[in-house]
């Protein structure tokens, strides 16, 4: 039951990005949905379902983009499992360290598929395309998995399941 | 104490009873008085009323009052439950007039595209969008219509304004447009007026570069670009936009210059898809501007 909820997840949140994304984009800086949701799920849980939740995302968006089945299947799966793992190493999950982790994971992701999806760009342009898109998307994901974080954090609270968010160090 | 009382004044006992019996004969008196007489004690007693007319006029002001309440109560309950479904009734023909207003814009956007597409000497089909940028790393579309209504890679995809981009994955119901603001997407086009081509391509901010103009090439700002029909995709003469900005370094061997697309594509609602042309110079579109001697075309 709970492999249905994962998947239909996963199904409305490429949809959602496929539909809404536009709506939510800030001065031409589209968010990308489907990685900030594995980032949170991944913090939220830990690295196995970040890992399976990323690639069944993934490989959802790999089928109505552009590029090759297989970008963004391992990039989502690598940064939930990424998100997972810090768990293990934070004491305790706080909006703070979502916003560094998901600056980071996103960071690292946009660097890859700026390398897959444009490999004709030169040094300037990659220059360019790092500053203008790269960094203000990594900025935009890691406050947008903050907000959203701290939403999820305190229903948990109030529901008193808070301790799933607790570091497993 | 009270036995006291009453037996002190038995006196006033006696006339106290013999004013009740006297008033009561009086009363028998005035019943059988003649109706003349009878009108003359309602001469006198018509002041008298007035003392309860005061209280008589507050009960029925507010009996009235009630009643008015009342009324109005179980009025205004129907009036309430009659505001209530106009309300729903309002919502949904707001809603209902929302869509058709859609629906009408849609129509009008398709139709340009079905005008267009009738007049055009080229093989389309109309498509409409349903979904853009699943991956922010890519500006593209997906489109209604796939392999199963004949849709192929590598096909182009444009509006009656100009050029939109190429499919370059395709689906069994759906395929995926790369706009022409894409890195990915590279077509050749040419100016209209001096006919020199360069290669149109994206870049990663979404703006549309020409690259590879001539050196000696007379292009100047506002000049219209248009597609040069080299590649299998796109036949000669679709309008892509007009010239921005054209820069020459000194050390480059070519010019290149940044377009400001005719298409606008954020607004987009439909596109049609390219699905055969015949790339010669005969089969052009008269209204492409190409109407340029064959030798002055060719060079």
């Amino acid at each position: 039951m709970i492999v249905a909820w994962y998947i239909l997840l996963c199904l409305g949140t490429v949809v959602a990005q496929a539909t809404f994304s536009a709506m939510l984009s800030i001065n031409d800086v589209y968010p990308d949905l489907c990685l900030v949701l594995v980032c949170i799920i991944g913090f939220l849980t830990n690295e196995y379902k970040g890992l399976m939740i990323g690639l069944t995302m993934g490989l959802f968006q790999d089928l109505l983009a552009p590029g090759g089945i297989g970008l963004n299947m391992i990039l989502k799966g690598l940064a939930g499992s990424l998100a997972g793992m810090t768990t293990h190493t934070i004491s305790t999950i706080t909006a703070q360290a979502v916003v560094i982790a998901t600056l980071a994971l996103s960071l690292v992701c946009g660097l890859a598929s700026l390398i897959v999806a444009y490999p004709i760009l030169d040094g300037w342009e990659a220059f360019h395309a790092i500053l203008g898109n790269l960094v203000p998307q990594a900025l935009y994901h890691s406050l947008l998995a903050a907000g959203i974080f701290w939403v999820i954090h305190k229903v948990r609270k109030a529901f008193g399941m808070v301790h799933s968010v607790q570091g497993r160090r | 104490m009270i036995r006291s009382e009453q037996s002190s004044f038995p006196l006033a006992r006696g006339i106290r009873r013999l004013l009740v019996g006297v008033f009561i004969l009086f009363l028998l008196f005035l019943l059988f008085l003649p109706r003349q007489s009878q009108e003359w004690l309602g001469h006198i007693g018509g002041p008298m009323a007035i003392i309860l007319e005061g209280p008589l006029h507050v009960i029925a002001a507010i009996q009235g009052s009630v009643g008015e309440t009342w009324d109005h109560y179980v009025a205004l309950q129907n009036v309430w439950e009659e505001n209530q479904s106009l309300q729903k009734e309002i919502q949904r023909l707001q809603g209902e007039q929302n869509q058709l207003r859609e629906q009408a814009i849609l129509a009008r956007e398709f139709q340009k595209l079905s005008v267009y597409q009738a007049t055009a000497p080229m093989t389309m089909m109309p498509a409409r969008i349903i979904g853009r940028n699943v991956s922010n790393w890519y500006r593209a579309i997906v489109i209604d219509k796939g392999a199963r209504d004949g849709i192929h890679a590598e096909m182009g995809a444009i509006t009656d304004a100009g050029v939109v981009g190429r499919v370059v994955r395709v689906n069994p119901t759906t395929s995926i447009v790369l706009l022409l603001s894409d890195p990915n997407v590279a077509i050749t086009g040419m100016i209209q007026t001096s006919r020199d081509e360069g290669i149109i391509q994206g870049t990663p901010q979404g703006n549309i570069h020409m690259k590879y103009l001539p050196p000696l090439s007379p292009v100047q700002i506002g000049d219209v670009v248009v597609t040069s029909g080299l590649t299998d995709d796109f036949p000669r003469g679709l309008h892509i936009g007009h010239i921005q900005q054209v820069t020459k370094a000194a050390t480059d061997l070519f010019q290149s210059g940044e377009i400001t697309p005719i298409v606008d594509f954020s607004k987009l609602e439909g596109v049609l898809v390219i699905t055969s042309f015949q790339p010669t110079i005969a089969n052009e579109s008269p209204s492409s501007g190409e109407s340029l001697p064959a030798s002055e075309t060719l060079r």
